[in-house]
């Protein structure tokens, strides 16, 4: 919403300059986003009057003039021929930029010096053309910027309005804000309309079906009206709140919404037959042109002004093509209505149209301001272009609206925000918004509200009212007095900064990537054809295809951001992302919204350095990150098993990870032909992780094991056992002695070579046995390790390398 | 006796000042004092003295094993002492070298933010509530006094699953959430993903919000003022000046913007701030009686207030984040400076 300084000081008497008119609105909720001046900076060029004409002597088309600006008489050479001498003209003087970053200079034209240039309109900005410069009123002071002594000089500010604020959808909305603020009084327009003797009803009729959605419609008849241009000042003020200029008729209907809030409409009173309008539901299906010569198919939701025989306009929104405004109409039949705002809404949403007209009828327009509207239109109508209006005018409005009248208690007020004010204090205030204050016997005040505010309907409306006029600045900060609460996080949110933070600490950089994906994102993967994850759930109204599926898998996302990072060259990555996966349920349930985490690593193994031998990441260190986590969540008794691993990895080189029976999540190289799918340029190792499993299968801290005072005595052996026997069943054999004197397992070295049969592996293993009771002897230690050794034989038919 | 034990005497006393190593040092150890050493020699001749004279010859081969020992140490210790200063001399680094760094990870900054938006309401007593963000029409809108056919419905472009599903628009919903499940008193604050169907510089399709819901018996506006006084000193430094002016949502009765004094230039006008000296953080307000209702809580007995701020926006302010985009490319080059 735009609106004028100069146009406001016509409604509102105020001494603020326009800086802080622009505080004083923004601190009453009506934000000041924008403001621009207009007419600033040409303060160059000024009134001035030729004093002297004559003939260039070199140049036929040419003339020298000599101006005075009341300060000097300078020289002037211009091309133009509309002026004589004794015209008042606008000129630029040196130094003066116009519009165009056009500087003016001394300059020699043909042999005569120039000390400025006479400007048209055109030059000035003032019209898009023009023929010859401009002439002036001749009783402007000579020496005064032209923009000053045109009144062309104002703040245009642009307020954002919050969709509860209709009535201020106006220049006088907006005056009325300020005056109630200031405690000054509104300066409503004295609307006198010169009308003729004929009553308008002889000529028009009204006749409404619906009046729940047109509570109320207004109409005068003008006649003998000639369409024309606009006169520059309403073109102008037009312009200044961004309303483009169509002809002096539709122009007024414009300015009159602009100032007083209230949308009218004109038809072409030829146009509508017998001079009846008619107001119904439209019929279902009805096809309808709006003058954008749009054909529009209504439904019987929607309301249609019409004539006796047809649709002339939609309501409330836009008027008919059938009965617009044309070059050589001189009859008018002006609308002024009140139409429901959710009808008006309805209709604009499903058809798309939002127009001015809408926009204030769907928010809640002014039932009040009707006949005001109408006469404010039509005295313009008479006064600019020439219409006779007819006496009277017609208004069906059946059932006129009762004010609406709100019980206030000022001690709850002021408990309510934490002021203290006095009720007479409120009720001033009240009365500056120009609502009814009275008593009631208890001490409450009854107040009434005029009907421009639809959104006060609640005593906690005119809470708000007592606390935004006051201001909101007057408020104090005070601390609430309340109980103690004591709520520590979840554990669901515990762990997640747990696995976080675990996650950071191995080097691991946290990505957000959108929870909508494209639905090719499991096509990449080459999920199964039944794969669940495949089911997404779609949105209805995405901004674009890649962004239309809720995820169901992190990967996607992963990979995708991966490849982003290859492409500018960041090889070395080590991404996580921990957020939720949308999960479809059986019908009628909601989605389900579970945790994952998932991870990605590519790149060298560290940061390229002098002290570091080069070295690429692979699977041990992608497992490692996950060996950390469940250690440092309790988690015992984890599986790596390399059955059934996701398509999307490597087949020999993947794993579930389960812990007892529940699938924690897999791990894995990815597979190439998906590496490539995704475009990522290097080989990358990843995982994803079951948050709620996690937490769900999280242990308790675990209780100490007292470190032994004793010496330690370290073994190694290496054993040959064939290729497809998995390590860990070496490490759980031995485990399962339980030998309490085993301190430290470890697996030091994996050979396969030359010197190792084919078929077979040589694993070194190492052991570290000490007592917690004392120093155990060469002996004891020898028998344990022959312990080991041999429950692997037997149980693994291992042989001792 | 005595003269030879002089004698051995000095003889030691000048091997271990001529001695410069730590060997020959031990090499005279061994050699005078050791087990077979001559000194030791010596004493098995004390059988030879007569008995009055052995312990007074004795205490005296004693003596002197004493002083040599001290002086073998000694010199020990000097030679030791030497040597280690010889090689530290010799031993130099370039200390201007890297070190040998473990890399290092990083939090998203959305998640810095909220875990410390967070943390400062820990400290005010507010716990953590969560929700769906595929929300119920009911939940997001309805609910929170949004009634169907509203213009201010329009204030939120929303994504729209079947069924009356939508990703809820703001976190708003966690409030109708956590009331219908308990009684107040409530303290809570709710950070979560949020979605609008807008896109450019600064708005991203999804977002991060943090809802606050304060409700007990007697909650006031100045009360709101002073916890987000508290909240946005914490966040953006002490006397941050902070700004309410009259706004509008559905949900809130009276409403509030919530303007923190501009942290770029302090107050007196900049690019950040397009020349307010004010920058917007979050919407607050008072808990609309008609919210209350759809909880079924009695707003003539307790009141409420509630407030919103975007994570992405705290970002972009504390961290000089210019373009919001960059938060959702996850370029390492971004995410590894914080």
């Amino acid at each position: 919403m735009k609106v004028t300084y100069n146009w406001l000081k016509e409604f509102v008497d105020f001494d603020l300059a326009p800086a802080a008119l622009g505080d004083l609105l923004t601190m009453l909720g009506l934000e000041v986003e924008g403001v621009e001046q207009v007419g600033g900076g040409l303060d160059e060029v000024v009134v001035a009057r030729v004093v002297a004409k004559a003939q260039h002597p070199n140049a036929d088309k040419l003339s020298l003039c000599k101006v005075d600006t009341g300060s000097q008489i300078l020289d002037i050479v211009c091309g133009a021929q509309n002026f004589k001498q004794g015209d008042t003209v606008a000129l630029a003087q040196i130094g003066a930029v116009l519009p165009g970053d056009f500087k003016i200079k001394r300059s020699k034209i043909r042999g005569e010096e120039s000390c400025g240039m006479l400007c048209s309109e055109k030059e000035l900005a003032l019209a898009d053309e023009s023929a010859g410069i401009m002439v002036l009123p001749p009783e402007l002071k000579l020496g005064t910027p032209l923009f000053d002594a045109l009144g062309l000089k104002d703040t245009i500010f642009e307020i954002g309005l919050t969709p509860n604020r209709a009535d201020c959808l106006s220049v006088i909305g907006i005056a009325r804000e300020i005056a109630a603020k200031l405690g000054t009084p509104l300066k409503m327009p004295a609307v006198a309309v010169p009308q003729g003797m004929e009553p308008a009803s002889k000529h028009v009729g009204v006749t409404v079906h619906d009046p729940a959605g047109c509570p109320r419609y207004a109409a005068r008849y003008i006649s003998g009206c000639s369409i024309a241009p606009s006169p520059a000042w309403l073109v102008n003020r037009l312009q200044a709140v961004g309303v483009r200029s169509i002809n002096n008729v539709v122009d007024i209907t414009n300015l009159v919404m602009m100032e007083l809030g209230h949308p009218l409409h004109a038809f072409d009173y030829r146009q509508v037959a017998g001079g009846q309008i008619v107001v119904r539901k439209a019929a279902e299906g009805e096809r309808f042109t709006t003058l954008d010569g749009q054909e529009r198919v209504l439904t019987a939701d929607d309301v249609v002004i019409c004539d006796t025989e047809r649709a002339v306009a939609l309501a409330g929104i836009m008027g008919g093509l059938n009965s617009e405004i044309k070059d050589d109409t001189c009859t008018i039949l002006l609308e002024s209505a009140f139409f429901d705002p959710p009808t008006i809404r309805r209709t604009s949403k499903r058809l798309g149209l939002h127009t001015e007209s809408s926009h204030r009828f769907e928010r809640g327009a002014d039932i009040g301001m009707v006949p005001l509207a109408l006469d404010r239109a039509a005295s313009l109508m008479a006064e600019l272009a020439g219409g006779t209006v007819a006496a009277g005018w017609v208004d069906a409005y059946p059932a006129p609206r009762q004010p609406v009248s709100i019980r206030f208690r000022p001690q709850r007020c002021n408990e309510m925000i934490g002021i203290e004010l006095s009720a007479e204090r409120m009720a001033e205030l009240f009365r500056n918004l120009a609502f009814m204050v009275a008593t009631n016997a208890d001490g409450s005040l009854q107040v009434e509200i005029p009907t421009w505010r639809v959104d006060i309907e609640r005593e906690i409306d005119l809470i708000e009212e007592i606390c935004r006029l006051n201001g909101f600045d007057q408020v104090p900060a005070t601390m609430p007095l309340a109980a103690v609460i004591s709520d520590r996080p979840s554990r669901h949110q515990q762990l997640q900064r747990l696995v976080r933070d675990h996650f950071v600490a191995e080097g691991m950089n946290e990505i957000v990537t959108f929870s909508f994906i494209g639905p090719d994102g499991v096509d990449k993967l080459g999920l199964a054809g039944d794969d669940p994850r495949r089911g997404g759930i779609r949105l209805c109204n995405p901004l674009a295809e890649e962004q239309s599926v809720m995820r169901t898998t992190l990967l996607p996302g992963l990979f995708e951001t991966a490849a982003r990072n290859m492409s500018f060259r960041t090889l070395d990555l080590r991404l996580f992302e921990m957020r939720r996966i949308y999960v479809p349920q059986a019908a009628a349930s909601m989605p389900a919204e579970p945790i994952w985490a998932a991870g990605l690593i590519s790149g060298p193994r560290f940061s390229e350095a002098w002290c570091q031998q080069p070295a690429v990441v692979d699977f041990f260190d992608a497992k490692a990150i996950l060996e950390n986590l469940f250690e440092k969540l309790c988690l015992d008794d984890i599986r790596w098993s390399d059955e059934q691993p996701e398509l999307y990895y490597h087949p020999g080189k993947a794993c579930r990870i389960l812990c007892g029976d529940r699938l924690l999540g897999t791990l894995g190289e990815l597979h190439p032909a998906v590496q490539a799918r995704f475009n990522l340029e290097r080989p990358a190792y990843c995982f994803e992780l079951d948050f709620e499993a996690l937490v769900a299968l999280s242990g308790s801290r675990r209780t100490m094991v007292p470190p032994s005072r004793y010496p330690d005595s370290v073994r190694d052996m290496a054993v040959l056992v064939p290729l497809e026997l998995p390590a860990e069943r070496l490490c759980s054999c031995i485990r399962e002695l339980r030998l309490k004197e085993l301190e430290h397992l470890s697996i030091f070295d994996l050979y396969q070579g030359d010197t190792i049969p084919t078929g077979y592996k040589s694993v070194a293993l190492r052991l570290r046995y000490r007592s917690i009771e004392r120093t155990l002897t060469d002996d004891e230690v020898s028998v344990l390790h022959q312990k080991v050794l041999n429950t692997m034989v037997k149980k693994l038919g291992v042989a001792l390398r | 006796m005595r003269e030879q034990l002089e004698q051995m005497r000095q003889q030691v006393v000048a091997a271990i000042a001529a001695a410069t190593t730590e060997e020959v040092l031990n090499e005279i150890r061994v050699r005078y004092l050791g087990r077979k050493g001559e000194l030791t020699g010596l004493m098995k001749g004390l059988g030879a003295l007569p008995p009055e004279e052995r312990p007074k010859v004795g205490q005296l081969v004693n003596v002197v094993k004493d002083e040599l020992e001290g002086a073998i140490d000694a010199a020990l210790t000097t030679t030791r002492d030497a040597a280690t200063a010889q090689r530290l001399a010799t031993e130099r680094i370039d200390v201007t070298l890297p070190g040998r760094r473990r890399r290092q990870g990083s939090k998203h900054p959305v998640t810095l933010v909220v875990e410390e938006v967070s943390e400062i309401f820990a400290g005010l007593g507010f716990s953590v509530a969560e929700g769906p963000e595929i929300e119920h029409d009911w939940y997001n809108f309805e609910a929170l006094n949004f009634p169907p056919e509203h213009p201010a419905r329009d204030m939120q472009d929303t994504f729209f699953v079947e069924n009356e599903l939508l990703l809820r628009t703001h976190t708003s919903p966690v409030q109708i959430r956590t009331m219908l499940k308990q009684k107040p008193p409530v303290r809570i604050i709710a950070p979560g993903t949020v979605y609008r169907c807008d896109s450019d510089a600064t708005h991203s399709p999804m977002f991060h919000q943090i809802e606050g819901l304060m409700v007990d018996s007697k909650v006031s506006f100045a009360d709101l003022k002073g916890i987000l006084t508290i909240f946005t000193n914490q966040l953006f430094g002490q006397k941050t000046g902070v700004r309410l002016r009259p706004s509008f949502f559905p949900f809130t009765e009276p409403s509030a913007e919530v303007d923190i004094a501009c942290v770029i230039c302090g107050g007196s006008g900049c690019r950040v701030c397009k020349q307010t000296g004010w920058l917007e953080i979050l919407g607050a307000g008072m808990v609309d009686p008609e919210v209350f209702r759809h909880v079924g809580y009695d707003p003539e007995t307790i009141s409420g207030f509630a407030f919103g701020m975007g994570i992405e926006r705290i970002a972009m302010l504390k961290y000089g984040i210019s373009d919001m985009r960059l938060l959702f490319e996850n370029d390492i080059r971004f995410l590894k400076q914080f």
